[in-house]
This record gives C-alpha cells, sequence and structure tokens, in this order.
C-alpha cells in the first residue's frame, strides 16, 4: 500500500485495567474508506479515541501521516477530523457561524466563498446557512460537520456511527459525500454498525471482535462489491 | 489574539453570560458610587466639623474666663480621614468613628463611646467594592466557568472539540481568558473610574487591582480544579457553590468566633463606665491624695500644685486625668486584644485566602482595625498635646482669656501619632 496516511500495528488498549483493543493492526491509504464493524464494547470507539490521542495505548503501535499521537498529539490532532456519533453543533449559532467558529478553532483560515462551496458541495441548501443549528435535523447537522471537514482539509477522517438515526434517504446522501471526500483523497475510518450502508460505500470492512480484526473483506470491482452473506454470517458471529 | 478575538465573539452571543457580566459591573459600579458617597460624606462631615470650630471658640471666647473653663467647655475635633482608597473598601469606617471632638477632660470615656468589634472576620454587612470582589464576583466566576467542560460534553461537543488541533490552547484556554477578563473588566472599569474620581494614587490603585486580580485568579483556580473533574454541571456548580459558602462565609465566622474566644478583649463600654466611675468618685476622694498622686505622674508641675479649699481646675483635671490611668491598663489590653485578635485574623486569611484578601485590600485602604487603633492613638498623643498646654495654665496660674483659645493645639495626623 502506498503513502498509508493510519498505520496501526498490534495496538493494545486498556480500560480500568481490563484490554478492549488487544493487537488490532489496521493500515489506511488516502482515498480509502474503511469500515470498521463490531459488536457494542468491541472495542470500534475504542480504537477511534486511542488514535485521537483521548486514551494512552499500552502497546503497539500507532501513526498518523508518520506521526505518533503520543508524542506529537497536536500535529496529529491537525491531520484528523473527527465525527462524533451525534455531531453537535453551537445551536445558538447559525451553520456558517459555526463552521466560521470550529475553523478558527482549528487555526484553519477560510473564506466565505469557500464555505460556502463546502455548504453547496454536502447539499446544505443556502436558506440553512443562516439557520440556527438548534433548529437542524441530525442529517443537516451531519452535513454541517462534513462541510467542516471539507474545509478543514485533512487527510484523514474519522467517523462514529455516522448514519445511525438517518433515515435512508439521508443514509445514502452521507454515503454519497464519503465518497466525494475519498475521491479527493481523505481517508476515511468509520465504525458503524450498519452493515448495508458499509456494504455500500466501503473499500475494505474489519470485522472486530476480541479487540482486534477478526475478519477482513474487501470490494470487489464488480457488483456486488460484497458477498453480503459472508458478511452477515460475519457480523452475527461476533456480536 | 484572534483567539481571544474569537473567543470574545463567541461570549457576546452568550445572553447567560454577558447578563451575569452585566450584573457584575452594575453592582461594582454600585458599589464604586456608594463608596465614593460615603467618603464624600465622611469628608463633608469632618469639613463641617472643622470649620464649626471657629464658630464654637467665638461662642467659647465670650464666657471664657479661665484656663479651667476654656479647658472644660472646649472641644477639640480630631478626624480620621478617608484614604484615597477608602471608597473601594470601606472597612470598618463604617462602624468606627471617622471623627471625634475631644475635651482635655478624661478620654478612655470619649473613645470607648462607641464600642468596636472586629470585623475583619465578621460576615458581610457593608456593601462596597471589596464586598463585590470577594463575595460576589467568584459567583459570576462560577456561573461563567463552572462548566467549562462538563457543558461541552453534555452538549455532546466535547470530543469534537477536544479532538481540534491545539484545542487546550486555542480553546480552553482562551475561552478561560476572555471570561476572567470578562470579570476582570466588570470590576476593574469601575473602580478605575472611582480611583479617578478619588485622586487615588496610581501605584495604590494599582496595588488595589492587583488584589482584585488575585480573588479572580485564585477563584478560577478553584473553579477549574472542579470543573476538570468528569462530573456533570450541575455537580460542579453545586460543590463549588458549597466550597464558596464554606470559604467566604462559613469559615472565617467560625474564625472569628474562634478567634474571638481564643483572644478575650475587655468591653469596650464596660471601660468607658468604669473611667465615668471613677472620675465621678473623685469628687468624693481626698483631695490632697488626689493631688499627691497626679503629682507622681507630672513632678514637674508640683510647684505650683496647691489648691485651695474650694473647687480649683486643676483638681478637677487631676482627677480626670487620674481617671484614664486608672483604666490604662484595661485600654492597653483592650488595644492589645483587638490587635491580637487582627493578627489572628491575617494569619487565619493565609488558609482562608478570600478572607485574606479581604484584609489585604481593607489594609491598602487604610480602613482596617489597625488603622482605627491607630487613630485612637492620634488621638491619645494629641489629647496629650491638649492637657498639657491647659496644665501649663492651670499650674503656673498663667492668666487665660478668649484671645489665648488661638493658641489652643489644633489636632494635626502628621504631627500626632
Amino acid at each position: 500500500m502506498s503513502n498509508p496516511v493510519l498505520v496501526i500495528d498490534q495496538l493494545v488498549v486498556e480500560r480500568g485495567g481490563r484490554r478492549i483493543v488487544d493487537g488490532l493492526s489496521l493500515t489506511l491509504a488516502g482515498g480509502e474508506i474503511y469500515a470498521l464493524l463490531g459488536g457494542n464494547g468491541a472495542g470500534k470507539s475504542t480504537t477511534l479515541f486511542a488514535i485521537l490521542g483521548f486514551l494512552a495505548r499500552s502497546g503497539g503501535g500507532l501513526t498518523i501521516g508518520g506521526q505518533d499521537p503520543a508524542t506529537a498529539i497536536e500535529a496529529v490532532r491537525a491531520q484528523i477530523a473527527y465525527l462524533p456519533e451525534n455531531v453537535a453543533l453551537y445551536d445558538h449559532l447559525t451553520a456558517r457561524e459555526n463552521v466560521d467558529y470550529l475553523l478558527k478553532i482549528a487555526d484553519c483560515r477560510r473564506s466565505r466563498a469557500e464555505i460556502e462551496a463546502a455548504f453547496l458541495s454536502v447539499g446544505l441548501a443556502a436558506p440553512a446557512w443562516e439557520q440556527r443549528a438548534g433548529s437542524f435535523s441530525k442529517g443537516m447537522r451531519q452535513k454541517t460537520a462534513i462541510a467542516l471537514a471539507m474545509l478543514r482539509d485533512t487527510p484523514l477522517l474519522l467517523l462514529d456511527e455516522p448514519t445511525s438515526g438517518l433515515d435512508p434517504a439521508a443514509s445514502a446522501d452521507f454515503h454519497a459525500l464519503l465518497e466525494t471526500l475519498a475521491a479527493r483523497g481523505v481517508a476515511v475510518l468509520m465504525v458503524t454498525h450498519d452493515l448495508l450502508g458499509a456494504a455500500d460505500t466501503a473499500d475494505r470492512i474489519g470485522l472486530i471482535s476480541g479487540g482486534r480484526i477478526a475478519s477482513e473483506w474487501s470490494a470487489q470491482t464488480s457488483e456486488p462489491r460484497f458477498d453480503l452473506n459472508a458478511l452477515h454470517d460475519g457480523f452475527a458471529r461476533v456480536r | 489574539m484572534s483567539n481571544l478575538a474569537r473567543e470574545f465573539g463567541f461570549m457576546l452571543r452568550s445572553r447567560s453570560a454577558l447578563m451575569a457580566l452585566a450584573l457584575l459591573a452594575i453592582c461594582a459600579s454600585a458599589a464604586v458610587a456608594l463608596g465614593l458617597a460615603s467618603v464624600a460624606r465622611d469628608r463633608a462631615a469632618i469639613d463641617r466639623m472643622i470649620a464649626g470650630q471657629a464658630t464654637e471658640e467665638r461662642a467659647l471666647a465670650a464666657f471664657v474666663k479661665d484656663a479651667g473653663s476654656g479647658a472644660y467647655y472646649g472641644f477639640q475635633p480630631t478626624w480620621d480621614a478617608p484614604s484615597d482608597l477608602a471608597f473601594a473598601a470601606l472597612g470598618s469606617r463604617d462602624i468606627a468613628p471617622a471623627m471625634l471632638r475631644v475635651r482635655a477632660l478624661a478620654l478612655e470615656a470619649q473613645i470607648y463611646e462607641n464600642e468596636a468589634a472586629n470585623p475583619e472576620l465578621a460576615l458581610p454587612g457593608r456593601f462596597d467594592l471589596a464586598f463585590v470582589v470577594i463575595y460576589l464576583a467568584p459567583l459570576v466566576l462560577i456561573a461563567l466557568l463552572h462548566d467549562l467542560w462538563s457543558g461541552e460534553r453534555e452538549a455532546g461537543r466535547y470530543h469534537a472539540l477536544a479532538a481540534m488541533p491545539g484545542a487546550n490552547r486555542r480553546l480552553w484556554s482562551a475561552r478561560v481568558l476572555v471570561r476572567l477578563g470578562g470579570v476582570l473588566a466588570a470590576l476593574l472599569l469601575p473602580f478605575a473610574v472611582g480611583a479617578l474620581i478619588a485622586g487615588t494614587a496610581p501605584l495604590r490603585a494599582l496595588g488595589f487591582a492587583g488584589l482584585i486580580g488575585l480573588v479572580a485568579l485564585l477563584w478560577t483556580a478553584i473553579i477549574l480544579i472542579v470543573a476538570r473533574r468528569g462530573s456533570r454541571s450541575a455537580v460542579h456548580a453545586a460543590s463549588l457553590a458549597a466550597i464558596w459558602f464554606a470559604l467566604t462565609l462559613v469559615a472565617p465566622a467560625g474564625a472569628n468566633l474562634a478567634i474571638n474566644a481564643a483572644v478575650p478583649v475587655p468591653d469596650g463600654a464596660a471601660l468607658a463606665r468604669e473611667n465615668r466611675e471613677y472620675v465621678h468618685a473623685g469628687w468624693d476622694r481626698p483631695r490632697d491624695q488626689t493631688m499627691r498622686d497626679f503629682l507622681k505622674l507630672y513632678p514637674q508641675l508640683a510647684p505650683g500644685a496647691a489648691i485651695p479649699p474650694t473647687f480649683h481646675w486643676k483638681w478637677y483635671f487631676a482627677f480626670q486625668h487620674l481617671g484614664d490611668r486608672h483604666v490604662a491598663q484595661q485600654s492597653q489590653a483592650y488595644r492589645d486584644g483587638i490587635a491580637r485578635r487582627a493578627e489572628l485574623a491575617r494569619a487565619a486569611g493565609w488558609l482562608l485566602p478570600p478572607a485574606g484578601l479581604a484584609q489585604a485590600m481593607t489594609a491598602l485602604a487604610r480602613t482596617d482595625i489597625a488603622a482605627q487603633l491607630d487613630y485612637q492613638m492620634r488621638i491619645r498623643a494629641y489629647h496629650q498635646r491638649l492637657r498639657e498646654f491647659f496644665y501649663d495654665y492651670l499650674f503656673s496660674e498663667k492668666p487665660f482669656g478668649p484671645d489665648d483659645l488661638a493658641d489652643v493645639p489644633r489636632f494635626d495626623p502628621a504631627i500626632d501619632s
């Protein structure tokens, strides 16, 4: 794999004396979408938190763009955009004000035109730009957050259960957005329970069990991209 | 700087933060205005008293026949002018006399007509800028900062924000600094206006502003320590309210009770009564005994100490002074006790920083117990000059008339110390 953005090698993360992630390995290249599936408590979110530097690892290796979060956390975070399961914006600010404010926190200067272009590319209609985020649906908040991620132009996007609570149409829109980002060279790692959504979008799907990747599938070049029966069986075994 | 500007703009969009800061600014402005008015009232009263002295002396000149009547009827003004910072920390000026008209009679009863408590650690009572800084500003800081992290966590934004590069420096630090700056501005701007009006010396004003800054920094540190814990905002708010209650109200009041119990101080009113009773009993004590006792204190007056069998001012002023000597030990014990209490209160201030900073404010403003005792000592020094001026006339039988009233010593805060 050329130019990997994310390299995880035998990662071990413990919480409360218990190994949540235990020898997980994963490499992700720019433009690739990786879906990490697993049951509750399998270690999906813990893996994301280790990548973000919120949790220290007990063993193994982890680099983002060649930087180790244990030693260069700010440099690592500068390369990551992170969308939590429930994207929360400042309700009293408009979509534009939210993005403007959060971009400034990330020390990222973008013009008004660039922000509007990002809104348009994620499908956020112009009337919503000046609406307070308090009135936004989950889909609109996610679009705003994706626009923010696009504007930050980070090489790695981490998503935590991005489609939970979205209706099928919004979920399809969201996956289309991910493909747009991947086409721009962004590496996407999402943890999800949404097997069908992952199968639609991901280039690879990893099944996490016992804190490590138990099975992994790569998308075929022809339809169907994944053997859904095999995915379903695998997911059923580890859930 | 851009981080601060960003967070400043963000704070301006928060109605609750603006309301809290506006309320604090209104309280601080009102406190400064009331402090300035109080100081102006004090100055006006002192000016009226000094101006009225000329009228009083003209009236006295109409009937004064000798040094005794001049000393007996002549009230002399003394005063403790408010400092240029008194408007910001009124301290004990609202309960201790800032002016006293004294006569050459027994002094202690004149001084202790107003009993003085130890207000250093007492519950809040006066409304001045120091009160706003010590008691109200921490509450506003708590309101602004208690949910710094927990509020974001509860809103679901915390991890997304924390994942931003430089979040600690660019977000949290800037947010704390802007909110702290808002509180400081709400306190310091009214203070600066007050200091300009009061003509406060720049260094002293800076010193007081520094104390305001220390109070704000102390509470910010306490709040951040609590807010860093991963509890809910409501838990943080309740914990901080409890800490505020303990540090600013309960512990100082408890320390005050403990200090007062540990350091008994003679009752000032009882001391005044004892002084008066001894003086009144002087009429019935053997006159030669009174004069002998007095001359032990003033042997240089012996050549002119002879008195006739009838009333004479020499004898009268002798037993007046002996009244003061009778309660001298009690008076000293009173002053020592008050000073000791203040000393212990200062020591307690190291353990109770809000109380310690409040004391530092009144000390800098010269409105503390030490300033009150210092004024009493200046009165005593002046009273001695006043008495001895009249003793000279009385014991040398020098004639004293209306023209001599102009030579009566005047209270001078610079030399009566």
